[in-house]
């Protein structure tokens, strides 16, 4: 073939290419109708974790909310939750979310559940024939169910001591919760007050120092009240107050509360 | 015929190169493009879930519903799904579950979500917040 025949083939070829592209991305691309949840935008993303974390706050079932959150490619989603339910906190979203994120966020911390390669394609197999598709009016509502972390007496205070710790750059309100078997308690709701304000964490969003444990911030000369959100007692007068070093130096120390089911 | 301007090939054999030269490039294009270097969707919304999927969804809200009584809330995290009746959804979801063989507790989960929703009616729904 000669010089022009094969500049005619590759126009062609050119001509070709750009009009298939063009009608592959713009005339009739690719649909994704049937996506997966991991390319849901941020947003959706974080409202579907957040579901998949009240959905287990409810059925209390860890391998299904691990399988669910097997559908996003997370390496950590346990720390993935915590973080979400600390941006929940501090843009204000009801605290049942966020508790229910630290609820699933400690449990994953604490251990995999049983394996279980639950998907939505494979149910269990002994389901029998549903009964009733078409719901009616008269059909008895559901009972009223209040999620409650840890059903039983409430939370006392069992012991108040000071930490002084140079390490920690901060002094802190370190709180650790615990049932009546001895147990760390994640998701316990803590409110702390002081006199221009108020603010609340959760036990269980710093799983590596433990499910039952949260810490807040102090600042320097300000008095605090803590109190665990269920609970009667308030535990007042704590302040920063001065520890000594090993070199006779001065630092802010920090308080740590105990908090026992009896 | 010849013209007095004659290319060095004649059109006769130049046109079948042209044509498999866009054929060609057409099906590389197309190629490319749906299946090299397709549009990435990266951002989608809960609507375009696949139906499994938004399934699974409808049982967590039904689930999440169980726990925490807050229909108003249902009712929010339902219409992510899509401009479609929540009921509606439920009802798909349930109808979706019996083919695909759900277990009867997650039947149940959802058959009560749909009893709720449809015990609200339309007059209350306008008005609630």
């Amino acid at each position: 073939m000669k010089a022009g025949g094969w500049l005619v083939l590759v126009l062609g070829l050119v001509a070709g290419l750009a009009g298939g592209m063009y009608y592959a991305w713009n005339i009739n691309p690719v649909e994704y109708v049937d996506t997966a949840p991991a390319s849901l935008r941020p947003d959706f993303k974080a409202a579907y974790l957040t579901l998949i974390a009240s959905a287990y706050a409810a059925n209390r079932d860890l391998a299904r909310a691990e399988a669910r959150l097997a559908l996003f490619p997370d390496p950590n989603p346990a720390e993935t939750l915590a973080a979400l339910a600390q941006q929940l906190l501090a843009s204000g979203v009801p605290s049942d979310e966020a508790r229910a994120l630290a609820l699933l966020a400690s449990d994953l911390a604490a251990g995999p559940a049983t394996p279980a390669m639950v998907t939505p394609e494979s149910p269990a197999p002994t389901m029998s024939p549903f009964p009733t598709l078409t719901p009616t009016r008269t059909a008895t509502p559901p009972p009223t169910r209040t999620p409650t972390v840890t059903p039983g007496a409430p939370f006392e205070l069992s012991s108040q001591e000071q930490i002084c710790d140079p390490l920690l750059a901060t002094p802190l309100l370190q709180v650790a919760v615990r049932d009546a078997a001895g147990q760390p308690v994640p998701g316990i709701e803590v409110v702390v007050i002081w006199d221009a304000g108020q603010d609340h964490f959760f036990t269980g969003l710093k799983p590596e120092l433990g499910l039952g444990y949260g810490d807040f911030a102090m600042t320097e000369g300000v008095t605090y009240t803590l109190q665990l959100a269920h609970s009667n007692e308030p535990i007042t007068g704590l302040t920063a107050e001065d520890c000594v070093g090993s070199e006779g130096d001065l630092f802010l120390g920090s308080w740590r509360l105990t908090f026992v089911q009896p | 015929m010849r013209s007095g301007r004659a290319l060095p090939l004649s059109m006769r054999s130049l046109l079948p190169l042209l044509l498999l030269g866009l054929v060609a490039g057409l099906v590389v294009g197309v190629l490319y493009g749906w299946v090299v270097q397709p549009v990435e969707y990266v951002d989608t919304t809960p609507d375009t879930l696949r139906a499994d999927y938004r399934t699974d969804y409808v049982l967590m809200v039904a689930e999440a519903y169980a726990g925490e009584s807050d229909l108003g809330l249902a009712r929010v995290r339902l219409a992510a799904l899509g401009p479609q009746q929540p009921v509606d959804r439920v009802v798909a979801a349930i109808e979706y579950g019996i083919d695909h063989a759900f277990p009867r507790p997650d039947l149940d989960t959802l058959n009560r979500l749909a009893v709720a929703l449809r015990a609200v009616s339309p007059t209350a729904e306008i008005g609630s917040p």
